[in-house]
């Protein structure tokens, strides 16, 4: 019984953390249609500052969280700006979006992953943050583990309660639903997008931040994050928050019960074969209506 | 250009290429056998994806079955046929991926090819490791450098020769059909399913028989080595850079990417990966048709059939 638990457990803190990474991804994807594959480096970079503000500076990482929230978000404009404007306002369709800004994105990972290298090198980084054990039902777990599990759940479901209940989540969702009708009625595109984008980023950092305090880490530590964003959105539907949430639940416990009932290096084929029945059988996500 | 002309260029250059062997240093042939490499991968690959712009990211995977075939018949088979079984295998499991996931478009089909590259990966990996008790494989006995290079070279003239004969063929105008506008493609007759397969399968045969050739380089071969994403991303890279729609496009900015990469990449290992990022953003920004688009006429570029 315990051992269900733990596994269980376990699973949904690494979940919560696929949950936070993906949702960022997805929303930048549902509402523009940039898929952009350096999210992960912008989840290192997160997990770098945190790791300066508390070496250099000795803040405490979870109230340097919302600095670097901020800080990302600003640098998320900034990108959008640079980058994805002339993208999504030259493109003739929809599906040159996707192919050019997959290509902006890769070239945003080489900059920003090998400006980190040159930066901070190549060794593993880390900190002891609230290491100490806690007993949970029997199980115990390390403190920051379910410190980053509570932080990545909040902010997930905050991120959910803003899209439903206020008026710019409200224009998000009437985005995705229909960009031209949403325009019609008077939403600024030119506003919405940089923030969505800048949000995305601002997420990527938090769960950058939080798995500093689990893992060391170190300038590639991004990637292999955005491919499991890329799974946990298809399982969830591109452009749902809500189904990258739950997807991001399932891979997390799909995951830690395949590996222990099979083998450790099993994970990758585990996640593969999920995303892949799923693509299958249901190709608009589990969730979709 | 006809197309008689188009492949008295293709075997005048061919011919040019193989006698390089005799012409160059150790060093610099192994830098044309690898621009080589990139301009046969980047011209298979947009024989597929230039023409139906389906973002594939399956190169990888191709080329690392192309690979493993040569290093499970190593011994067993002469060169020349693990060749052309390498690129045999690649395209049987292309046809039978593409029948399952080539009603996908865009982002999802982007994502799919790339996890299903990495699943073959992952599974070559356990497979070798829990059945034959071995991560990679060595690879005894290595044909000369100068076969090697000739192989390479055939197998990447046949795919451009390949290539030129689709674009000019009822595939190729069925193909660009489906890039333009699929449903309209299939209703003026096309059939969309039978082509993207074939095309798919076509296109993969090529990228795994390079992979095949080019895995007796290596002499030791590991999954993470054949089948790196790199490889991957860097054809998809090139073709789009070079103009995935042209012929010419892909080939021109191979011998730069590889030159380029050779030459910046062991001297500044991480500033060169900087400045290659930096270039693609803004070739993607300023110059979104690809190098090609600078010198060919508009009638040429996407939707002349």
């Amino acid at each position: 019984m315990s051992l269900w638990f733990e596994l269980a457990a376990s699973g949904l803190i690494t979940g919560g953390i696929y949950a936070v990474v993906a949702i960022g991804l997805n929303l930048q994807y549902g509402l523009m249609r940039i898929l952009n594959i350096s999210h992960g480096e912008f989840l290192m970079l997160g997990a770098y500052l945190t790791w300066l503000g508390y070496t250099v500076l000795q803040v405490n990482p979870l109230v340097f969280l919302p600095v670097v929230a901020l800080v990302m978000f600003v640098l998320g404009v900034a990108v959008y700006r640079l980058c994805f404007y002339r993208i999504v306002s030259t493109a003739p369709a929809v599906e040159v979006i996707e192919a050019r800004s997959l290509l902006v994105g890769f070239g945003l990972l080489y900059l920003v992953q090998n400006l980190a290298y040159l930066t901070w090198g190549a060794d593993l980084r880390g900190y002891s943050f609230l290491a100490e054990p806690l007993e949970i039902a029997g199980s115990r777990f390390s403190l920051n583990r379910v410190v980053v599990f509570g932080f990545a759940v909040g902010a997930s479901l905050l991120l959910l309660a803003v899209l439903r209940f206020t008026l710019i989540g409200k224009a998000v969702r009437a985005m995705m639903q229909s960009p031209t009708g949403a325009q019609l009625v008077g939403i600024d595109t030119k506003v919405l997008h940089p923030v969505v984008f800048g949000a995305g980023l601002a997420l990527a950092g938090v769960a950058g931040a939080l798995l500093s305090m689990i893992y060391e880490i170190s300038p590639a530590m991004g990637e292999p994050y955005t491919v499991t964003a890329l799974i946990v959105i298809v399982l969830g539907g591109l452009g749902s928050a809500l189904g990258s949430l739950l997807g991001g639940f399932l891979l997390g416990v799909v995951e830690t019960f395949g590996m222990h009932f099979t083998s450790p290096s099993l994970k990758m084929v585990l996640s593969y074969g999920v995303l892949i029945a799923v693509l299958l059988a249901r190709p608009k996500g589990l969730f979709a209506r | 250009m006809t197309l008689r002309n188009a492949f008295g260029v293709l075997v005048a250059g061919s011919l040019a290429l193989a006698a390089l062997p005799w012409l160059l240093s150790d060093f610099l042939l192994a830098l044309a056998l690898s621009c080589i490499m990139y301009a046969g991968l980047a011209v298979s690959w947009s024989m597929f994806c230039g023409a139906t712009n389906y973002l594939s990211l399956a190169t990888a995977a191709f080329f690392g079955l192309g690979a493993y075939v040569t290093a499970w018949g190593a011994g067993a088979l002469p060169y020349g046929v693990s060749v052309l079984a390498g690129g045999l295998a690649a395209a049987a499991f292309a046809a039978l991926v593409g029948a399952a996931v080539l009603h996908l478009r865009g982002a999802y089909f982007a994502v799919i090819t790339f996890g299903l590259g990495e699943l073959v990966r992952h599974s070559i990996t356990y497979y070798e490791k829990a059945y034959e008790g071995t991560v990679g494989r060595i690879i005894a006995e290595a044909p000369e450098s100068t076969t090697v290079y000739w192989t390479v070279l055939i197998v990447a003239a046949a795919a451009v020769a390949t290539a030129l004969v689709v674009r000019e063929s009822r595939l190729g105008l069925a193909l660009r059909g489906i890039g333009s506008d699929e449903e309209r493609a299939q209703t003026l007759g096309v059939n969309a399913r039978r082509s993207k397969i074939l095309a798919f399968a076509l296109s993969a045969f090529f990228a795994g028989a390079l992979g095949a050739a080019m895995a007796v380089r290596w002499t030791y071969i590991d999954p993470p080595t054949v089948f790196n994403p790199f490889i991957g991303f860097q054809t998809v890279l090139i073709a789009m850079v070079g103009g995935a729609q042209t012929l010419l496009g892909p080939i021109v900015s191979a011998v730069a990417f590889s030159l380029l990469t050779e030459f910046l990449r062991l001297q500044f290992p991480y500033l060169f990966l900087i400045i290659l990022g930096l270039l693609l953003i803004l070739l993607v920004l300023y110059l979104p048709g690809g190098i090609a688009s600078l010198f060919v006429r508009e009638r040429w570029r996407r939707g002349n059939a």
